[in-house]
């Protein structure tokens, strides 16, 4: 009887990686199109409410340089992060200025944008609340051009229209002149570029939402107090997207001007995709415990033999 | 001369320049590394992308003619390639002018982009989360105290980082540190029914006693969360060890970048 449990328990370790692939996709798909089968309540990290409270602490006409550092690859974790970032800023009636250090965040940037403004939840302007000043090859030197002289790096804007008829960029010089940055970023140039090359040398508030993986590179920063606050990974997004709505519907209710009352709060993707990440690193981690229990018996086989 | 030199001299003076502008005031000094070297970067970079491009056709293309091994994938390459250049320079289908069909839904560039390149990316990396679930399952054992750590700590990080760590109990977190504890003292052990029972004895009157006894059922402390571990195991061990390698790497571009711009360093001219 003993051995046929061991036997059992031994052929865990071994099952085909086809079932694994298999048993991984039903767990992902599965919350993906059912979210309200598996809904668990989204816990708020400290680092991502203090990027809300700070951001909730600016006032009306603020100005804020949101700079898109990903693409399609990493669009399901940071793009949610975008969205629910642009609800905030445009509810709290602040000036939103893009840039892009990807060839593939501009796109990002006008599919963000086209989804926050397609709710018809603001009333706000393309050249007077946004401007997508598009994409500049360069990376760290681009970074460097907006701590020194903005102007002279973008002379026109996305739609190539010049800067100079753009009335929210009047005034605008350099990375000083914006209340806040933002970085959005899967890699590099992103995050840490934007500390060492702009931000804290000319001690501008800064805050970043980067992919899971960056986590650890970032959190130095944040512990020094030089990125403040971190939407870390599609948890990050997933926390902002519930303190955003919250917001978007209490702002609502009491009649706050920059937001339509009849319009609809949405709901974003990361909450939902939340479930089917949940229920995958359960998963496996349950295939990781077999595997030991697997590995376990036949060592203590072996040593019998 | 030219060859060789000539690149040397030009970093060494470039180089001092920008690292000058860092320490001395000088208005023309500043001005030089803060718009011009940028400007200069711009139009050097607007040329390496040229020239990359110019390097892959060519990689692919010399694929193709030779047949060497999957040369059939270069086709591909060489096919996108040429038509992201012609949807994106030559001939882009809609009504806008030039620089606005980027975002023109009705260009042929726009479609390339949204239907066929974000698909492709977006499915390549999804595939990850299927490679890294098999991977872990075979990889992720219990060898020796290192990767008994390892393991703890990835388990405690998938876990604490999605919203099912919180559901997770206080009792199941403490059964882990008991079972952490018995994995580094296990060898101490001359059966394994004596451990099994250790472990049982141990888990019962540490936590499940101890908790009752201290109200962790009611008011549970931090260190039986694994929300509140994986975030100290960020803020901590994880910070420490980034900290330790930004220095190391910042100490290491001193040292590397100390060597170009004193010509010392000769790989930059592909020596």
């Amino acid at each position: 009887m003993n051995n046929r449990i061991a036997h059992i328990l031994l052929s865990l370790g071994k099952v085909d990686r086809k079932i694994i692939f298999a048993i991984i996709g039903i767990v992902v798909f599965v919350p993906l199109i059912k979210p309200e089968w598996v809904d668990i309540p989204v816990q708020i990290s400290p680092d991502s409410k203090k990027v809300f409270t700070e951001l909730s602490s600016l006032e009306p006409n603020s100005k804020v340089l949101l700079s898109f550092e990903y693409g399609p690859s990493t669009k399901p974790e940071i793009h949610p992060m975008s969205v629910a970032l642009l609800n905030h800023l445009f509810a709290k009636q602040i000036k939103v200025y893009i840039m892009a250090l990807w060839p593939d965040g501009v796109f990002m940037a006008t599919d963000a944008l086209e989804q926050v403004l397609s709710n018809n939840l603001f009333n706000v302007e393309e050249y007077v609340d946004y401007v997508n000043l598009g994409f500049k090859q360069g990376g760290e030197v681009v970074i460097r051009g907006v701590a020194s002289d903005i102007r002279q790096l973008y002379t026109k804007d996305f739609k190539q229209v010049s800067i100079d008829d753009i009335p929210m960029m009047s005034g605008v010089n350099n990375v000083s002149d914006f209340d806040y940055v933002i970085d959005l970023s899967a890699g590099t140039p992103g995050t840490t570029e934007w500390v060492q090359y702009a931000c804290d040398p000319k001690d501008v508030p800064f805050t970043s939402g980067c992919t899971s993986i960056q986590v650890t590179d970032v959190m130095p920063y944040v512990k020094s107090g030089q990125v403040r606050g971190i939407l870390a990974g599609m948890p990050g997004a997933a926390e902002y997207e519930s303190m955003v709505k919250e917001e978007l519907q209490r702002l609502q209710e009491e009649g706050f001007p920059g937001i339509n009352a009849d319009a609809v709060v949405p709901t974003g993707k990361a909450t939902g995709r939340m479930s089917a990440q949940s229920i995958a690193h359960l998963v496996m981690v349950l295939f990781i415990i077999l595997g030991n229990v697997s590995y376990f018996i036949s060592r203590r086989m072996k040593v019998k033999e | 001369m030219l060859k060789r030199q000539l690149p040397i001299v030009i970093v060494i003076v470039v180089g001092f320049l920008t690292l000058g502008g860092h320490f001395i005031n000088n208005a023309p000094l500043k001005n030089f590394i803060d718009n011009d070297a940028t400007q200069w970067y711009d139009i050097i970079a607007g040329f390496a992308v040229f020239l990359g491009s110019l390097n892959l056709l060519k990689l692919h293309l010399t694929r193709v003619v030779r047949k060497t091994k999957n040369w059939q994938y270069s086709i591909f390459s060489v096919a996108g390639f040429l038509l992201m250049i012609i949807f994106g320079f030559v001939y882009h289908g809609s009504e806008v002018d030039w620089g606005k069909h980027l975002d023109a839904k009705d260009s042929y560039f726009y479609w390339m982009y949204w239907y066929i390149y974000q698909p492709l990316s977006t499915t390549m990396f999804a595939l990850l989360a299927f490679f890294v679930a098999s991977a872990s399952y075979r990889a992720f054992r219990i060898r020796n105290y290192e990767a008994t750590l390892l393991l703890i700590s990835g388990i405690i990080l998938m876990l604490g980082r999605v919203p099912i760590g919180s559901l997770i109990p206080w009792w199941i977190v403490g059964g882990m540190y008991v079972a952490l504890i018995f994995a580094l003292i296990k060898s101490y052990f001359k059966s394994i029914n004596l451990s099994i029972y250790s472990y049982l004895l141990a888990y019962v009157f540490l936590i499940l006693i101890g908790g009752f006894v201290f109200g962790w059922h009611q008011n549970t402390p931090a260190f039986l969360k694994l929300n509140d571990i994986q975030q100290w195991i960020f803020n901590v061990p994880a910070t420490a060890g980034a900290t330790a390698i930004m220095i190391g790497i910042a100490i290491g571009t001193i040292a590397q970048s100390y060597r170009i711009i004193t010509g010392r360093e000769r790989s930059i001219l592909g020596e």
